[in-house]
């Protein structure tokens, strides 16, 4: 895909209820022309869809709610991000902690519907 | 308003400028704004529906454009600080043109919170339960200033 996750989604780990993923933002994405000319910063919905991505790796379920995302600090390119995802026992709802090097970048809680 | 007013007060540029048209403002309060989804978007090189994350993204646009509307240019611009209860009730395919709409809950200083719904032709597609966003100084965000 370009234009929007450029960069591959790698899962690192998968143990039970726990997936975790990184990805490198590129330093040349795509998204970094508009977003934003002169001071470019990795789009907050970009930080939710990679937990999304990560979330999703491994089976077809539909995002039916971003429940709460909260955004501490911007993300910038070159950056690696690295999300801990954790699924409830009925694998329909899931928190998502992403991380760069210097702590918690987001704190993100995904539903997800069959498809 | 049209794009080169959008141009003017929206930072955003391609591939992510979400938003095509301002149809309804009522300065300070809620605001109407129309986004037309192409199969030419980058992100359509993969087959399937407009991802749900730029939806969310377009919908934002609109609620800076509303907490933009008549401010003159401060050097500052808005980021998503929150989210909460956004539910996504149908898929978005190319072709659509969704109407997004958007009201202001509370402003405290930097901090805008909003609410809203967008719809394509009279469904609705995604409703907002929250959003806040936040204003960091540009100067600061530029490369080599940024302390966080």
């Amino acid at each position: 895909m370009t234009g929007y996750l450029a960069s591959p989604v790698q899962v690192l780990e998968r143990s039970g209820t726990t997936v975790v993923a990184r990805m490198s933002v590129a330093p040349d994405d795509p998204v970094f022309a508009g977003h934003f000319p002169g001071f470019p910063i990795f789009p907050g919905v970009a930080v939710v869809e990679f937990a999304h991505r990560a979330a999703t790796a491994t089976g077809a379920l539909r995002l039916a709610a971003v429940e709460s995302a909260r955004f501490v600090r911007p993300t910038l390119p070159g950056t690696t991000l690295t999300v801990r995802v954790t699924w409830d026992d009925a694998v329909r709802r899931c928190a998502a902690v992403v991380s760069d090097d210097d702590g918690v970048v987001a704190r993100i809680k995904l539903r997800y519907e069959a498809r | 308003m049209t794009s080169s007013e959008i141009l003017r007060l929206l930072p955003h540029r391609y591939p992510v400028l979400l938003v095509d048209r301002v149809v309804d403002v009522v300065p300070g309060e809620s605001l109407t704004a129309l986004k037309a989804v192409s199969a030419n978007e980058p992100w359509h090189t993969d087959p399937g529906d407009f991802p749900s994350t730029l939806l969310v993204e377009s919908w934002c646009q609109a609620a800076v454009l509303l907490s933009s509307w008549g401010e003159p240019d401060t050097g500052r611009v808005a980021l998503i600080g929150a989210l909460a209860d956004v539910e996504f009730h149908r898929p978005v395919a190319p072709g659509c043109v969704v109407r997004h709409s958007v009201r202001v809950l509370d402003a405290r200083g930097d901090a805008v919170a909003f609410t809203g719904e967008s719809s394509v032709d009279g469904q609705v597609v995604m409703t907002v339960g929250r959003v806040v966003t936040t204003t960091r100084a540009v100067a600061d965000l530029r490369p080599g200033n940024l302390d966080s």
